[in-house]
């Protein structure tokens, strides 16, 4: 809940339609220019190529000319038309090509780069924000967002660049020929440019619409089959496949409706974008200026060569601007993780030297004017056990977040061995606790890696000493490949407590100093409890432990046990003390010593 | 690929008349290339023929006017053709999917359903239509125009027509390849997926370990390699690229050099060399478009393999004429063998439940428990033995009846994205205030309802995560008590449940167990539960090592005894500085 109120706040300001494009293309520009060099360089390939690529048109259109005017032209000026020709089309080749090619290796480095870039952010940023939906938005940037970048990158920019000079040299070359034909083409061009506009006009309105009932169909698809189990034993497919059957008919009629809708403009765009319209055009009117004087017959043929080809240079034009404007949306979606705020890291980043943890005056809100922690101050000295209790929502949870960094205090501060964990390199905070949480972490990597990686120096045997103690030896020992076996990959047949138990042998390795742990993670798996509680006292001796608590009978010998209410201390003290005070921690006792 | 396409639509006529459609477009569009060559052999004379051009002119404009017609019709046609054929596919997919047995669902699976009932579904309608016709137009036009020439020249006809086929040979072969690419690079992109997924997860334990900024060696590796295999890729295309473009351009030389040589040593004459000239760059135009459709053509294939490989999946087999009535609601497992993959999870499993009696499972995870209980709700049906209802097969049942008779409460509760009231009523429809009441007093709802702001319509959130999980248990469960099924299958919450709710549940499991014309099978975590059911059955590694009532397996001192050991070590659980 409360996360969900801190991402409505990042995303509060409203932009304009405008400004939010504006501020795309200004990130497209900042996220791009690591390869700057290469893109121009594939702009200008593409502009020289083009333009050298109607070479051989125009040598076609004036031999033909040529020939016409005068049939004895002497062969030696033909060949040349012809040479200039064949270099240009060869030159084309080349170029394109190389244009092309630079622009899909600025296409591969640049999404290198940004991946690194992203990869150093997250380093950086405030742990709170992977607990939220952190994995999910980072696969998106780190490979849809990207990869939708693509065709802006390798392609859409420089084939536009091609499309216009194309468009540009053969208008300019046509307007020497004959001014008057070559108005008649623009005119064919323009119209139907502007009924492509008028047709796209309303593209966003309808592309939303679209977008919105996919996400219906998609949704209610997903929930059919999520709630599969549900459906076929109440038999209520009926119902939610009829939400399903209503969302595709809906997809089809907001589909039906800009169809309609720009029935007139897109067809017309549709038939002056075609070579036919172009030719029929021109001869008509060719015919007709030839027979008033306006035109020469020679100069008609470079119409029919040159001229007939415009509709097709301008097709790239328009790919290229949808692409340009998926690149910007991509470029900003990736752009929001890159400007997250990162976690103050203090410069000259202080070494506790014991172990002791202290909270003092701590307020934390993850939402502002709604603190969940309000002025809590104590003290765990080191290498005693504190036990947190208290219903859920009561702020336990928050509690053990804030020690090590995933969210900072809004007040006060907390210690360790007296130096304020802000002052703490992240290397140095996070690597003097184990966490011990409900969520499991493993790489995919071998069993030995993903215990080594809290100590690289590790020997081979101090890893096999870590896994003993958190009596997971033999399980490992089992495995296909033993310590090598690879993890994360399908189904290795480790259950949920052995893998807590993997973790907690990963814990032992490092061997930090604090522990902080959720009692809730012993009993995920009741099969592996008995073995995963025997691996948690081992990981717990001699160290300041920090806890949370359900049952108490597993906290009754803590060395103080703290119960929070509503974000603040309710009572503190060891569980005799409390069991005498007759107050909140006595009537939980109570009400759970019954149950058992 | 094309036949494929057609396969997969199951109403043919509507891309039958686009194709046809499109195919009278192109041809139209080469002869009135064609119609070109007499009009300009009139104006190419030193006197032109103005009267044999008006002939052509008018035989050209009806031509003209028809193309225009096509054309403007063949956009709606079109559309509406991809809109069609997407509702189609969609549907398909999803009669499909609502008969799958329900093994199929996995999250994986769900994630495959999500991507092609929109994504795929969506691209194969949409390119279906605007790729059709470029492809049709860019091979037909120069067909025609082939045509057209051997009636001026046939020695330019035939090195057109040398032309064609090899470029469409390259076209190939550079399809292939770039598809490989694409698959490569598309596999270094889904281990990047992976390892950007892990990133987060594993932030907290990569920054203890100093590589927060970096992150870990496989992390740049993968990121490497999808550079790597980005500029092989470009590498190995090179060559089919530059082949392509090559073949189309050498024609554009060998044509030019030839009409040039033709020219000057006087076998055409001046107007038949400028109408070549003309054709021939029409002729290499489309061509060189077609490369440009390779992209959207593999697109187009994997998503229809995708869709094709869903609408393949075997469904569930269905008796012929199954078994409407179920006699009573007595379980018999007789010997039955299943296997996933290669090795069974369960092994000559036999067990008889009585009607009215509760079964309770336990074992270790791995054990071969749950998959006990999906076989008796048919999520799977078994390899070897069979499982019956009432003494009916359950592959002889119908479906729906026995579907009917059981009550599935699983762990992971789906609950639908609507109040508690709804989710209730999805169990009886027409349940009454009172059964309702009823029905949530059993489950121990009332205090759960009470302390919520809005009770019963409280909503509860995608996936029901607004409730804790012992809450949706306990909605699940009224809904098992709804639906007076007279089968309920049980899969006890284990995990971290507060005081509150574990006792919550376990009256709610007890209520459920203590009427005497239901079966209950359930998977068992709490010895408090075990000990109230008629008999125990202990799973180890898909066999029944136990079977009998909880007094006599306690006495036999054997795994359940030990199971009742660890559970009490469990309890006496102490956390020591």
């Amino acid at each position: 809940m409360s996360l969900k109120s801190t991402d409505k706040h990042q995303n509060s300001p409203n932009h304009t339609a405008d400004s939010t494009k504006l501020m795309s293309t200004k990130a497209l520009t900042r996220l791009l220019s690591p390869v700057k060099n290469y893109l121009i360089a594939g702009c200008i390939l593409a502009f020289l190529g083009s333009a050298l690529g109607l070479a051989p048109y125009i040598a076609i259109a004036e031999i033909a000319k040529l020939i016409f005017k005068n049939p004895d032209t002497s062969s030696q000026t033909i060949w040349l038309w012809v040479g200039i020709g064949i270099v240009g089309a060869f030159l084309r080749l080349v170029l394109l090509f190389f244009s092309s090619r630079v622009g899909h290796v600025a296409d591969a480095e640049i999404l290198h780069k940004i991946r690194v870039r992203i990869v150093r952010h997250l380093g950086t940023m405030p742990l709170g924000w992977f607990r939220a939906k952190g994995s999910g938005v980072i696969k998106k940037v780190m490979t849809t967002d990207l990869e939708e970048m693509h065709q802006l990158i390798a392609h859409s920019l420089r084939e536009m660049i091609g499309a216009v000079t194309a468009i540009a040299v053969s208008i300019g070359y046509l307007w020497v020929v004959n001014w008057q034909m070559t108005l008649i083409s623009v005119a064919v061009l323009l119209t139907m440019y502007v009924s492509f506009r008028i047709a796209m006009r309303s593209v966003t309105t309808h592309m939303n619409r679209l977008i919105n009932a996919e996400t219906k169909i998609s949704t209610s698809a997903v929930e059919y089959a999520d709630g599969i189990t549900v459906v076929k034993t109440f038999g209520v497919g009926g119902r939610l496949l009829s939400r399903f059957d209503n969302a595709v008919k809906e997809h089809t009629n907001a589909f039906k409706i800009w169809v309609s809708e720009t029935q007139y403009s897109s067809a017309i765009s549709r038939m002056f974008a075609s070579e036919v319209t172009l030719l029929g055009v021109l001869t008509i009117t060719g015919l007709g200026f030839i027979s008033n004087g306006t035109l020469t017959v020679p100069d008609f043929l470079p119409f029919l060569i040159v001229g007939i080809g415009l509709p097709t240079a301008i097709v790239p034009a328009i790919h290229g601007s949808q692409g340009l404007r998926k690149g910007r949306l991509s470029a900003s979606n990736i752009e929001t993780v890159l400007l997250q705020d990162v976690i103050p890291e203090s410069n000259n980043s202080q070494e506790p030297q014991e172990y002791s943890v202290a909270f003092h005056k701590v307020s934390f809100a993850y939402s502002e004017n709604n603190d969940v922690i309000k002025d809590i101050s104590f003290e765990c000295p080191q290498g005693t056990v504190t036990a947190l209790v208290g219903r859920s929502g009561s702020g336990k949870s928050t509690l053990t977040h804030l020690l090590p960094r995933f969210y900072d205090v809004r007040q006060g501060s907390i210690t360790i061995g007296g130096i304020d964990i802000r002052q703490m390199s992240s290397e140095k905070l996070l690597g003097s606790m184990s966490l011990v949480f409900q969520d499991i972490v493993l790489l995919r990597d071998t069993v030995r890696e993903n215990i080594r990686i809290a100590n690289p120096d590790a020997t081979d045997e101090d890893i096999i000493k870590a896994t003993k103690s958190a009596y997971i030896h033999e399980v490992i020992e089992q495995l296909p490949q033993g310590y090598d076996t690879v993890l994360g990959t399908g189904n290795i047949g480790l259950s949920g407590g052995e893998q807590q138990r993997l973790t907690i042998a990963r814990a032992m390795l490092s061997d930090a100093p604090i522990v902080v742990l959720d009692e809730a993670t012993a009993s995920l798996d009741p099969d592996n409890e008995v073995l995963v509680q025997r691996a948690l006292s081992s990981l717990v001796k001699n160290k300041t432990v920090i806890m949370i608590a359900h049952r108490l009978y597993t906290i009754s010998n803590a060395h103080q046990i703290i119960v929070l209410q509503e974000g603040t201390i309710a009572e503190k003290g060891t569980h005799q003390q409390l069991l005498n005070n007759q107050s909140l921690y006595a009537t939980m006792w109570e009400a759970q010593v019954i149950q058992c | 690929m094309i036949r494929r396409l057609y396969k997969l639509f199951p109403n043919k006529s509507v891309i039958v008349r686009l194709t046809v459609l499109h195919v009278f477009r192109a041809l139209l569009e080469g002869i009135l290339l064609g119609v070109l060559v007499p009009i300009l052999n009139c104006l190419l004379q030193p006197q032109p023929d103005f009267q044999s051009i008006k002939i052509w002119l008018i035989i050209g404009g009806i031509g003209f006017l028809c193309y225009l017609v096509l054309t403007v019709i063949s956009s709606p046609i079109g559309f509406g053709a991809s809109m069609k054929l997407a509702e189609q596919l969609r549907n398909d997919v999803m009669n499909r999917v609502t008969r799958l047995p329900l093994g199929w669902f996995t999250s994986d699976k769900k994630a495959k359903l999500a991507r092609i009932i929109t994504a795929d579904t969506g691209l194969i309608a949409q390119l279906a239509v605007t790729i059709g016709a470029p492809a049709i137009i860019a091979v037909l036009v120069p067909s025609t125009i082939i045509v057209v020439t051997f009636f001026i020249n046939w020695k330019i006809a035939v090195l057109f027509l040398a032309v064609m086929p090899v470029a469409l040979v390259v076209l190939r072969w550079t399809g292939n390849i770039a598809a490989e690419a694409a698959i490569k690079l598309e596999e270094a992109a889904t281990n990047i997926a992976g390892k950007a997924i892990e990133l987060g997860q594993a932030q907290t334990v990569l920054r203890a370990a100093g590589k927060g900024t970096e992150g870990t060696v496989q992390l740049q590796q993968t990121l490497d390699k999808h550079r790597i295999v980005y500029r092989k890729g470009l590498k190995r295309s090179t060559l089919p690229d530059l082949t392509y473009t090559g073949v189309v351009i050498a024609g554009f030389v060998a044509v030019i050099l030839s009409v040039t040589f033709l020219f000057i040593h006087q076998s055409v004459s001046i107007p038949e060399a400028i109408v070549l000239f003309i054709l021939a760059v029409r002729f290499l135009e489309p061509l060189a478009y077609l490369i440009e459709l390779n992209g959207a053509l593999r697109a187009m294939d994997n998503a229809i393999n995708r869709v094709q490989e869903l609408l393949q999946t075997p469904t569930l087999p269905m008796a012929k004429y199954p078994v409407t009535d179920i006699k009573n609601a007595s379980i018999q497992i007789e010997n039955i063998t299943f296997a996933y993959g290669q090795n069974p999870v369960i092994e000559n499993v036999s067990f008889h439940c009585p009607q009215g009696s509760t079964t309770a499972l336990i074992g270790a995870s791995g054990s071969g428990k749950t998959t006990l209980i999906r076989l008796i709700a048919r999520f799977y049906d078994v390899n070897n033995g069979a499982i019956k209802i009432g003494g009916t097969d359950i592959r002889q049942l119908d479906y729906n009846t026995m579907m009917n008779d059981i009550a599935i409460i699983f762990q992971d509760v789906y609950l639908f994205d609507t109040t508690i009231k709804e989710n209730l009523l999805i169990a009886k429809p027409d349940a009454t205030e009172a059964e309702l009441k009823e029905a949530a007093t059993a489950a121990q709802l009332d205090e759960m309802l009470e302390r919520l702001p809005n009770g019963w319509n409280t909503k509860t959130g995608e996936s029901g995560l607004q409730l804790s999980g012992g809450e949706r248990q306990r909605v699940s469960i009224a809904r098992a008590f709804l639906k007076k099924a007279r089968i309920i299958l049980i899969d006890e919450a284990a995990s971290a449940l507060d005081p509150e709710n574990e006792q919550a549940i376990s009256k709610a499991i007890a209520n459920i167990a203590s009427d005497k014309n239901r079966t209950v099978i359930i998977i068992a975590h709490r010895p408090a539960t075990i000990q109230s059911a008629n008999q125990v059955i202990v799973l180890d590694k898909g066999k029944v090592v136990e079977n009998g009532s909880p007094q006599d397996l306690l006495n036999q001192n054997g795994h359940y005894a030990k199971f009742l050991q660890q559970h009490q070590q469990r309890k006496e659980w102490k956390v020591e500085g």
